[in-house]
């Protein structure tokens, strides 16, 4: 590494009492760039091999046919080598574009209610009102419990003879005995609820920061100028937390296409495949069918759609601000 | 256009009164000042003109119309904040052109309406530039054409300057006033800053602790202070207060220093003024320091002595401290004046602007 450092025409320092010019040693650590990069190479070596190493194990079995039952360990696997028929089989199999079509309704149903509901919370706890330090803590409840457990916790609560149909039963006086998780539509709502009674606390929290970051003074300047309540959220707050909204909405967004715990405890991604999320796809490929090369290329597939969406979801925060005329 | 009228305004602030019963007549097409210290309320009562505080009591009116139940956005009440509050991610042009379209105008018509104001402004150059990265000064600007825009009837000001660097301050009072005159709208304005006020506005209104002090012209407030408050807080250097009290020989009305042996004759209808005042052993004389002359001799029989401690020279003028008996006052000297410290001077006093206050209220005698 050292070795690359242009050695410097004035090297005064170099020349000892004899007045011979100092061969440079290797590694020379008076040299600020060697030494800076010999205090942080360790660490970097380390990110690279946890980043690098699966990422490039994942590449090279994904293109082959290994998987643990035809013998030989992950190494041997270039004795199958396939040439990348996995991508063609993935790019074919209709249950992974239908298990990532369902992921990509359920996240953007999910977060899109989360946004709004964490939103409209946080506009609430900007006043003042009895309770609302009790009010504050009970809201961040959800957040801290375990996604398995709030799964075990929906699971009981959309029994037939669940609380839930136990509610609806005496709201409405008769027996209600929907098996909410038997049926399509029901048992994605299930999944849904679960998840934005999970997370809306996240966005409820990113967005009360913002709202309470806000400059008041514009506010009270637009409120001078005879701007409704609506103006002012259009073209003050949705502006101005607009860098906070895009970072929250891309986080969750990504979070929520990872649901896994929360569907397989709730419905397994039954019925059928009515709610088989693209984790639970690769859950059951990788695991139940151990296919592992194929769920290699589904990964690898999966990982390239997300990057270009997350990064065109981000552009508007890389813009820089207009420059001056 | 419209007047305001302030009848017994009243705000509390949990157990503070922040203002005290206010009645106060700002005429139409006026440019008026509320002048006053930190926390004297005069913020307070801005706001509750332009409707972003409600008032504990008392009533608003425009014109004849009483304001207290209309929204701040229905006032038709332009507002520059002491810092401007722009819109930071917006351009000028947009800013400026807010108003007009939160009230639906069409593009054409804002934009050359934003062109007007700009021209007055001298901002036609930057109007693409993001507000968030203008200098103090531009910021003013941007504000004050934000609020001009929609025409308001009345236009309140938040120490608009106080932010601003010294020169751009003096250019801004100008401008101002030169706007003011040109739209002719009533302008109200809170500052701290008595040359301001006294620069710029047609009234002032003198506010201390809640309560309306005074409210006159600067020619009034300046000349005829109705208390050591107003007295003290207008001019500057500000004006000197000399304990004193009140005595009659030979049928001939004097005040004689309490703390120092000055001694000052006063005319026939003060003398009489005072022999009934009852408190007129207790008194304060106040005089200005531009209202005394320094001369070497006693130059009549109404001369007091006293001794130069140190002295001021600002370039125009020269501010002379002197020792008076026990007490310390500041009178104003030609430039070429230079007096060393210890050397003994005959102050002069013009009568015509000797001012007396009781001690125990503050208020003139007059």
């Amino acid at each position: 590494m050292g070795g690359n450092v242009a050695v410097p025409v004035i090297q005064d320092e170099r020349i000892g009492e004899t007045g011979r010019v100092r061969r440079r040693r290797f590694l020379d650590m008076s040299d600020v760039r060697i030494f800076s990069t010999s205090l942080t190479a360790p660490a970097q070596f380390v990110l690279l091999f946890i980043i690098m190493f699966p990422l490039l194990a994942e590449v090279y079995i994904s293109l082959t046919s290994w998987t643990p039952t035809r013998g030989g360990d992950w190494t041997q696997a270039y004795r199958f080598w396939d040439w990348g028929r996995n991508y063609v089989e993935v790019f074919r199999d209709i249950a992974f574009w239908q298990a990532l079509g369902r992921t990509f309704l359920i996240a953007g149903v999910a977060v899109a209610l989360e946004f709004l509901l964490g939103l409209g919370i946080a506009f609430l706890f900007l006043e003042e009102f009895p309770g609302k330090r009790i009010f504050y803590t009970l809201m961040l409840v959800p957040m801290m419990i375990v996604p398995a457990v709030a799964g075990y916790v929906f699971w009981l609560f959309f029994q037939s003879n669940g609380p839930l149909n136990a509610i609806i039963s005496l709201l409405i006086g008769q027996p209600f005995t929907l098996t909410w998780l038997a049926n399509d539509v029901t048992a994605m709502i299930a999944v849904i609820v679960a998840e934005v009674w999970e997370w809306t606390p996240l966005m409820f929290l990113i967005m009360l920061s913002g709202l309470v970051g806000l400059p008041e003074d514009q506010m009270r300047a637009a409120t001078m100028l005879g701007a409704t309540a609506w103006q002012k959220f259009r073209y003050l707050v949705l502006p101005i937390l607009k860098p906070i909204i895009i970072i929250a909405v891309v986080i969750r967004g990504m979070e929520a296409v990872k649901i896994f715990d929360m569907v397989y405890l709730m419905t397994q991604g039954g019925p059928a495949q009515a709610t088989e999320t693209i984790s639970i796809y690769m859950y059951k490929v990788a695991f139940q069918q151990v296919r592992w090369s194929f769920a290699a290329a589904a990964a690898m597939t999966i990982l390239v759609i997300m990057t270009i969406i997350a990064s065109y979801a981000l552009r508007p925060l890389q813009t820089p601000q207009r420059e001056i005329g | 256009m419209a007047s305001v009228r302030l009848e017994n305004l009243r705000k509390e602030f949990g157990t503070v009164v922040a203002v005290k019963e206010l009645n106060l007549h700002f005429p139409d097409g006026k440019f008026a000042a509320i002048l006053g210290p930190s926390g004297c309320g005069k913020t307070t009562t801005m706001n509750m003109i332009a409707g972003l505080e409600t008032p504990t009591r008392g009533s608003i009116y425009f014109d004849d119309r009483r304001m207290n139940d209309v929204p701040p956005g229905k006032r038709d009440v332009g507002f520059v904040f002491q810092n401007y509050a722009i819109f930071t991610h917006m351009t000028i042009a947009e800013n400026i052109g807010f108003g007009l379209k939160i009230r639906g105008v069409d593009e054409t018509t804002i934009r050359r309406e934003v062109g007007k104001i700009a021209e007055l402004l001298e901002l036609t150059d930057m109007l693409n530039v993001n507000a968030g990265r203008l200098s103090v000064n531009d910021m003013q600007k941007v504000a004050l054409g934000r609020s001009m825009i929609v025409k308001p009837r009345i236009f309140l000001l938040d120490e608009p300057f106080s932010n601003l660097d010294a020169a751009f301050r003096a250019f801004m009072r100008g401008e101002l006033k030169r706007i003011q005159r040109e739209i002719g709208q009533t302008m109200i304005y809170v500052t701290h800053d008595q040359v301001e006020a006294m620069s710029m506005a047609d009234l002032i209104a003198v506010m201390d602790f809640g309560v309306l002090q005074q409210f006159g012209s600067p020619d009034e407030i300046y000349n005829q202070p109705v208390n050591t408050f107003v007295a003290n807080f207008i001019g500057s250097p500000n004006m000197n207060f000399v304990a004193c009290s009140f005595r009659s020989e030979d049928g001939k009305g004097y005040l004689v220093q309490k703390r120092g042996s000055a001694r000052i004759a006063i005319d026939e209808r003060r003398r009489q003024l005072l022999e009934h005042h009852s408190g007129n052993q207790d008194l304060i004389w106040g005089i200005r320091p531009e209202h005394m002359t320094l001369h070497a001799e006693p130059i009549s029989s109404d001369c007091i002595q006293a001794v130069v401690r140190f002295l001021e020279p600002l370039g125009p003028k020269t501010v002379v401290h002197l020792r008076l008996g026990e007490e310390h006052i500041k009178v104003i000297a030609p430039p070429s004046y230079r007096e060393a410290a210890g050397v003994v001077q005959w102050i002069q006093i013009n009568p015509q602007y000797l001012h007396v206050f009781d001690a125990k209220t503050g208020v003139v005698i007059r």
